[in-house]
């Protein structure tokens, strides 16, 4: 950001035009941000409160009748736990096997020797704007045998074509080519030059690949619905579709019921929002940085 | 610890097929000759070096010089191994080594952006190739630690280049290339990155070197300073080609075309275009700016050797060979740069722009300022002919 | 000055070949030193083509009379043509489908694509440049929250004794059940849309105007210009080519986007507005009795539908400005 014109631009001072323009700027972007915030905000307080005063509509600003009901019940559903620890483990495969393809691919993308350069381009374009759609890739699931089975959570999560044309911009814009010719004349073959070279120097683009990664296996849910027919299988997503959505789309029932489904059902979603959420959100402040990295790198080519 | 025989290497940048078509509809020029700006591009591609031919002996100093885009640069890759040469052969010793990759030709190089590993110390960025190469652990010690004591950076081993200076990554650059005592060591334009002052110093730092490194140097600069002070002999190049090879006395005293008069010697050789050769009763003479001088007894003799017929000619003086305060010529001061020991008078004269050096000792600096009108002559002895037309010098 | 002659005593044995051995020579060897970088691609060559190339084969079955487990090409293979498009164009669904899909598309881009332009413009035009960094992680924040979540967060504010109803009702207002009123849909849709990706799409922008050189807002100062002329005459031209860059992307994925949501949020009461050719899929090849040839066709005449779009929107930009994807 244009940091020098504007802590300079402070020292001034200001015309009406200009405190007008910052202060309706300013309020504008607070409102935005109490938008964003107060879902959040609420998801929370609702949790720690007592179920009958969040349906009672008690609860708006503060928690009422602070509780820790939600989170013990929540512990005592195995089906979350489960589904938690499904998510990991499809996460955790999901982010070594995607690293393994998509950082030496991109590397040797951006390559101007790699036999077939324009070629490897193209092949990789394509599927960005065009594909089978979701019939033949379910049938191509089903033909290579993956259909309930973890892998095709897992395998056609570790290659994004977007995130390898990331990479590759990374590399092509970070990694001076003196290096790499340095290192040739001081002995070293391809493979050295990656090893010993390439990854120490792009920790920024395995960490934002990773979480790239890991962010998109946990948050999904489309394929292990699709594929997935054993229960015991199921990421957390699909578990919490179940508590969080599945019962609420259905109409019938007197109100009475409704009400009840609610009192019984409510405390759950809020805390399962929470318990599901959590790992995500808390990383993101501190990976924020490499975040927006990834997609400044991806920006650079456009 | 080599010598080096560079025998036609040509590089040809090949056009892309478009261009190629591009290219097509033009219709070649008949003689390369005439069509300087194309000499370059042709039907196959943009040839960068042409016929570049050269036998550089054991241990010797040869530095290619030449402005930006000359193919000074390309040709040092070609050496390194880092572009392929596109026709011609070139050996190291006694080895054809075009089609050997650059880990196996025992050279090392010097990059003008030092390519410091920026993850290893200085430390790791030195034994990094002895490490490849498989050397005892001990041995990798030793000679890091030589090569260290001779650049005088022992005591940055353990740092990161990102928190050493300029002239010290420089430093560690060149220890990168010797701390294996490669058969040719390489630098391409290792100052250009460094200020003006760190610059004479590393200059000097490499003469020293090369006494105590027993190596053929191949170095690429586009200062002329650089290269008139550590060539053993100077290659200058242009658009491709080789323009003079020579020791720098040499290339000072006897360029060979108009390009080599004005790219060396600091500040620029004096130009007077439009002057006349003359030949009458056997006895050559040139007219410069409409006065007549005739031509000494070594210039005569090379004229009449080759048999000279009269023509238009340029003539070519240095500054430091002009002297001002007397003589038939007369021109006005446009700029009077105050030097210390000596002044620079940029004079106009019919159209022309020069320069002389003078020294201030016994001179009425106040005398020449800017708008004055001094008489200034030259030694003939000094001149430079060079045909208008061939830009080849006649003498 | 040295004179040069012909090299060492050995033989030159680049110079017995014709150039067409020469070449190919050449391209052997630069084969074998590259090879490195093939086998690094390999395992992406692989995966796009398992699950990317493979299922665009696949796509051959929208021409067949297909039953799940029926070989691609095989000796039973009955060809139909197009008869499964015809068979959609004249679906009582076909108009309700594109409808809704167009609809649900074209008013999510209308808000969708000019706020993270504004909201960039606005956070880079802020003063405190601490308050527009915690800001950008405030509004980046919702890009995390998974589908399901979201559309679960979306249940439980618009539900009946939700948050929204109970603030309503505190103010004499009926109760509705937000999720089974088809009118609520499209709004519900966009706006949570918007909440949670505005910040995120706003980053490109927001590096883009970080690349802005200072001095051309001090010379726009010392010109007389207001911040908000500033913003109008030197962040907005800055930020254009990755507007037109990201204009062209949306619009060739302006048909693709957001069946995933759109499914999650789907209720018996909203069906009518909520049902878009991609779900439309989904439930026609994977749910009930299968109809997979019927299915693919429709899913390919979306993705035609895209890559068509994708077409324009490139030649339209490419024509109108320097800017293009290819």
């Amino acid at each position: 950001m244009s940091s020098k014109a504007t802590s300079k631009n402070t020292l001034i001072k200001l015309g009406t035009g200009d405190k007008v323009f910052y202060a309706i700027n300013t309020i504008f972007l607070g409102l935005m941000a109490l938008i964003v915030i107060y879902p959040l905000y609420f998801i929370i307080i609702a949790s720690i409160s007592d179920p009958d005063a969040v349906l009672a509509g008690d609860v708006v600003l503060y928690p009422v009748k602070i509780t820790m009901d939600g989170f013990k019940k929540i512990l005592e559903r195995s089906d979350i736990w489960k589904g938690y620890l499904n998510t990991i483990i499809y996460t955790a495969l999901t982010v070594v096997l995607s690293l393994i393809v998509t950082i030496p691919a991109g590397w040797a993308l951006s390559r101007k020797t790699l036999p077939g350069k324009k070629f490897w381009m193209i092949y990789f374009i394509i599927p960005m704007f065009f594909g089978g759609g979701l019939i033949p890739f379910y049938n191509v699931m089903s033909s290579l045998g993956l259909i309930n089975s973890m892998w095709a959570i897992v395998l056609p999560s570790i290659l994004s074509v977007w995130n390898l044309f990331m990479t590759k911009t990374f590399f092509e814009s970070s990694i001076p080519d003196g290096l790499i010719e340095a290192a040739k004349i001081d002995g070293a073959g391809e493979y050295r030059v990656f090893t010993a070279l390439v990854l120490p120097l792009s920790k920024a683009i395995l960490a934002v690949m990773a979480l790239y990664y890991a962010i998109g296996q946990w948050n999904s849910y489309f394929n292990a619905m699709i594929f997935l027919q054993d229960e015991a299988r199921y990421p957390l997503q699909l578990v919490l579709k179940e508590i969080l959505i599945a019962s609420e789309n259905t109409t019938g029932g007197s109100g009475e019921t409704i009400l009840q489904q609610y009192r019984m059902a409510n405390q759950i979603k809020y805390v399962s929002v929470i318990v599901s959420s959590v790992p995500v959100l808390m990383l993101y402040p501190f990976v924020q940085k490499y975040f927006s990295q990834g997609v400044m790198i991806g920006s650079l080519k456009g | 610890m080599a010598s080096l025989t560079l025998k036609d290497i040509t590089k040809v940048y090949p056009n892309t097929e478009a261009k190629k078509k591009k290219k097509k509809k033009k219709d070649a020029p008949e003689d390369p000759h005439k069509e300087k700006v194309n000499l370059q591009i042709t039907d196959e591609g943009v040839v960068a070096v042409q016929k570049f031919n050269l036998e550089i002996a054991d241990r010797e100093f040869i530095v290619l010089v030449g402005p930006s885009g000359c193919g000074k640069s390309t040709t040092l890759r070609m050496v390194a191994g880092l572009e392929e040469i596109s026709s011609g052969e070139l050996y190291i010793g006694d080895r054809l080594v075009n089609e050997v990759a650059p880990k196996d030709r025992d050279i090392a190089m010097v990059f003008q952006s030092y390519a410091l590993y920026p993850h290893m110390t200085v430390y790791e960025n030195m034994a990094f190739s002895l490490k490849l190469r498989k050397l005892p652990k001990e041995e990798i010690d030793k000679k890091v630690r030589e090569a260290a004591e001779i650049l005088d950076i022992t005591q940055y081993l353990d740092r990161k280049p990102k928190a050493l200076s300029g002239g010290q990554r420089q430093r560690v650059a060149i220890g990168r290339a010797i701390v294996r005592q490669p058969q040719v060591l390489l630098m391409d334009e290792p100052l250009s990155n460094l200020d003006a002052k760190l610059r004479n110093q590393m200059r000097a730092e490499i003469i020293k070197l090369r006494q105590k490194i027993d190596t053929t140097f191949i170095y690429v600069t586009h200062d002329q300073t650089e290269a008139m002070t550590l060539g053993d002999r100077i290659v200058i190049m242009r658009d491709g080609f080789i323009q003079q090879i020579g020791t720098p006395q040499e290339v000072f005293n006897h360029p060979y075309n108009l390009f080599v008069a004005g790219f060396i010697g600091m500040p620029q050789m004096n130009f007077f275009p439009n002057c006349k050769l003359l030949l009458e009763n056997g006895k050559y003479s040139v007219e410069v700016l409409g006065k007549k001088i005739p031509l000494c007894e070594a210039q005569q003799k090379a004229l009449t050797a080759k048999g000279q017929k009269p023509c238009s000619v340029t003539m070519g003086i240095r500054p430091v060979h002009m002297t001002i305060d007397q003589g038939d010529f007369t021109g006005v001061i446009d700029v009077s740069e105050m030097m210390g020991s000596e002044l620079h008078l940029h004079l106009s004269v019919g159209g022309t722009d020069i320069v002389a050096i003078v020294p201030t000792v016994g001179l009425d600096v106040a005398a020449h300022s800017i708008g004055k009108t001094v008489r200034f002559t030259f030694r003939p002895d000094l001149m430079h002919l060079f045909d208008t037309e061939s830009e080849l010098n006649l003498l | 000055m040295q004179k040069v002659n012909a090299g060492p005593s050995s033989a030159a044995p680049a110079q017995s070949l014709t150039a067409r051995q020469r070449k190919t020579r050449r391209m052997w060897r630069h084969l074998r030193e590259n090879h490195p970088f093939l086998v690094m691609v390999f395992p992406a060559v692989l995966i796009v083509f398992l699950f990317n190339y493979l299922p665009i084969y696949g796509v051959l079955i929208a021409f067949q009379d297909f039953m799940p487990g029926d070989q691609i090409i095989g000796p039973n293979t009955i060809w139909i043509g197009f008869y499964n498009f015809t068979r959609f164009f004249t679906d009582v669904q076909f108009w309700p489908l594109m409808k809704n899909t167009f609809l649900l598309c074209i008013i999510g881009f209308v808000i969708g694509f000019p706020l993270p332009i504004i909201i960039s413009l606005m956070l880079n035009a802020m003063k405190s440049r601490r308050a527009a960094k915690v800001l950008q992680t405030i509004f980046n924040g919702p890009h995390f929250i998974s589908l399901v979540v979201l559309v679960g967060m979306l249940n439980l504010f618009f539900g009946r004794y939700g948050l929204v109803n109970n603030i309503a009702a505190s103010l004499g207002a009926e109760r509705v059940s937000y999720s089974l009123e088809a009118s609520a849909f499209r709004p519900m849709y966009i706006l949570s849309s918007n909440w949670q990706d505005f910040g995120w799409s706003a980053i490109i922008y927001i590096a883009a105007l970080s690349n802005v050189d200072p001095g051309q807002h001090e010379a726009a100062i010392l010109d007389g210009a207001t911040r908000f002329q500033r913003v109008i005459h030197v962040d907005l031209p800055a930020i254009m080519p990755m507007v037109s860059v990201m204009l062209i992307m949306s619009i060739g994925g302006l048909m693709g986007v957001g069946y995933e949501k759109a499914l999650l949020m789907q209720s018996d009461g909203n069906l009518g507005v909520s049902e878009l050719i991609a779900t439309y899929v989904y439930k026609q090849g994977l749910t009930g009795v299968p109809n997979q040839g019927y299915a693919t066709a429709i899913g390919l005449f979306n993705s035609i539908i895209n890559v068509v779009l994708l077409i324009i929107a490139n030649t339209t930009s490419k024509k109108f400005s320097e800017n293009s994807l290819w």
